[in-house]
């Protein structure tokens, strides 16, 4: 193993131990720093109860980052940055970052991040276990810029951005010594165990999404007991195609009696694009049969 | 033979699991928070200090003994403590059973967590000697007796200032899920997709498609917009790039039904559009339908 490697986190936090005291970052020149405003950041739980949030890196994405207050600085994992164009700025440590989004509006400009494959993410990402890829890591030297709240009951955090540039860890190559403790270094093995392990067993598939598809259809929803009608139908839908009519009502869908607008969404939550699906409506005193092609769009 | 080479599998697993959890800096197997809390009080404010390391560390007194220096650390998913601290602090027994790897002594509780003027109660913590914590300690020249994560956090609204070097906490109702109860089962079990619908939360009359250019694609184009629809109402046109929906990106067919699944009907929200390289703010009011 080779113990001259720089890895992450600990190391890079232990390094900034060493006694030459860290300069100061001169990188201040963030332009238009929105300082002041709040942010409302999406989010997403892992499996693993880490918290991801995307980003744009120099406009390219999006990225899952994980919110890491343990991590010291930005860390974008090596094939992010291959698929960005992402390197270290000439003999040193850093890439700049000239442009940081995130979801929900925060920016950050001339942000210094290391380019590696922290450790834990690829034990993570090999057996697939959050249940979406880790692209890299937000540390300190981004989450400090902002006053963070973190809410499990919604689905976003708000971030408001301080009047504060925190500095840049120290480089981890000035400290003295040979590497991390000898336990740090066994931890630093788990990563390629856990790829050999995802090898043998096969990875965690990632969720798969599907839209729901669409019908066209502008419902009302019925006074209690009464019936669900049809107050619109939009131009060149599928249910325009199938010959659904404003005022007629809908009795049954998708083989369920259907008496709420609820009842309809949960009768079709399963129905994709170009599913057939089977309709019962009254118009006037005549009951219809008739058959939709869900379709694209919502 | 097969048999025990299954078991070893699993346990390599187990290992490799509980190894790149432990990377982000903790360990297996949190317990479920039951939330004994005081509801309904307001924010309590906690004080915090900044390592040298750039690591938030509270000082906290446990079942009234102390002081212990427990590290904050939004990226752990779990909340732990370790032997000595555990042990002195009375939250494990002297006779508890150890594992061979880090020391592990498995899920307890700290009945009493007090910081600043806040006191939690009921505690969910994995005993054990982190390797990392104790290497960090060894440095700094001071113990750091454990680490709080995400199963901490997941009980309250915590607001983290760096700059005052403060955070807030303020009780919510909110379940914590067993991440150690679901992992395992999801490593053994089969390895089937768990699929999931996206569903409109509204009719919009919209529908687009995936951007051509990959990652350097703002948003998806719009390639419908039905007549009269709430979405030709809020002027959105084909030929548009949708980028931002409900403050979500768009960056997928899959980004947009998402986030259109947390807009109800009849609620008001902002769509960004691309039109001739300028950037529009819309408002669209998605019907009720499907």
């Amino acid at each position: 193993m080779n113990r001259r490697l720089p890895h992450l986190g600990l190391f890079l936090a232990l390094a900034s131990l060493a006694p030459s005291s860290p300069p100061a970052s001169d990188a201040n020149q963030d332009q238009g720093r929105q300082v002041g405003q709040s942010f409302q950041v999406p989010y997403r739980l892992t499996d693993t109860n880490h918290f991801l949030v995307r980003v744009r890196i120099n406009g390219k994405g999006p990225f899952n980052f994980l919110v890491d207050t343990g991590a010291p600085a930005l860390y974008v994992a090596t094939e992010t940055a291959r698929k960005v164009g992402l390197k270290p700025d000439k003999g040193s440590f850093w890439a700049t970052v000239d442009r940081l989004d995130f979801e929900g509006g925060a920016r950050l400009s001339k942000i210094k991040g290391r380019v590696e494959d922290p450790f834990q993410l690829v034990g993570m990402n090999a057996l697939g276990l959050p249940g979406a890829s880790i692209d890299g890591i937000l540390g300190f030297t981004i989450l400090a810029r902002f006053r963070l709240e973190l809410d499990p009951t919604r689905d976003r955090m708000t971030w408001t951005r301080l009047d504060y540039e925190p500095r840049d860890p120290v480089v981890p190559d000035r400290r003295p010594g040979e590497g991390p403790p000898a336990e740090v270094q066994a931890m630093n093995m788990l990563g390629p165990v856990a790829k050999f392990a995802a090898a043998l067993v096969g990875k965690q598939p990632e969720e798969e999404l599907h839209p729901r598809g669409y019908f066209g259809l502008e419902l009302e929803e019925p006074a209690e007991g009464g019936v669900v009608r049809v107050t619109r139908v939009l131009a060149g839908s599928p249910a325009a195609d199938a010959g659904v009519k404003p005022g007629d009502q809908i009795l049954r869908l998708h083989d369920r009696t259907v008496k709420s607008l609820k009842a309809i969404r949960e009768a079709v939550a399963e129905v994709k694009p170009k599913d057939r699906v089977d309709l019962s409506i009254k118009r006037g005193s005549e009951t219809q049969e008739l058959t939709l092609t869900a379709g694209e769009g919502f | 033979m097969r048999r025990s080479t299954l078991l070893s599998l699993r346990l390599v697993l187990t290992l490799a699991c509980a190894g790149s959890l432990l990377l982000v800096g903790t360990g297996p197997v949190p317990a479920e928070a039951d939330g004994n809390e005081k509801k309904g009080t307001g924010p309590q404010t906690v004080p915090f200090e900044m390592l040298v390391t750039n690591h938030m560390v509270v000082r906290t007194k446990l079942n009234g003994h102390g002081p212990f220096d427990l590290i904050f650390d939004v990226g752990a998913p779990i909340t732990l403590l370790t032997n000595k601290a555990s042990l002195k602090s009375g939250t494990i027994k002297e006779d508890a059973p150890r594992s061979f790897l880090f020391s592990v002594r498995g899920e307890s509780e700290v009945e009493k967590l007090e910081m600043g003027d806040m006191t939690a109660k009921d505690v969910p913590v994995i005993v054990m000697d982190h390797p990392l914590l104790k290497a960090m300690g060894e440095m700094l020249g001071r113990p750091l007796d454990g680490i709080i994560g995400y199963t901490f956090f997941a009980r309250y609204r915590t607001t983290i200032d760096y700059q005052a070097k403060t955070m807030t906490f303020e009780p919510v109702e909110h379940t914590v899920r067993n991440l150690m109860k679901d992992l395992p089962d999801r490593l053994a079990g089969p390895r089937v997709a768990r699929h999931r619908m996206l569903v409109s939360g509204g009719l919009w009359g919209l529908n687009v498609e995936e951007p051509a250019d990959g990652l350097n694609s703002p948003g998806v184009p719009i390639v419908s917009v039905a007549a009269e629809s709430p979405a030709a109402e809020a002027g959105l046109k084909v030929g548009d790039v949708l980028t931002t929906l409900d403050g979500r990106w768009t960056t997928s067919v899959n980004d947009t039904h998402a986030a259109a699944a947390g807009v109800p009907p009849g609620r008001e929200t902002t769509v960004i559009v691309l039109r001739d390289g300028k950037e529009l703010t819309l408002t669209v009011k998605p019907a009720g339908g499907i």
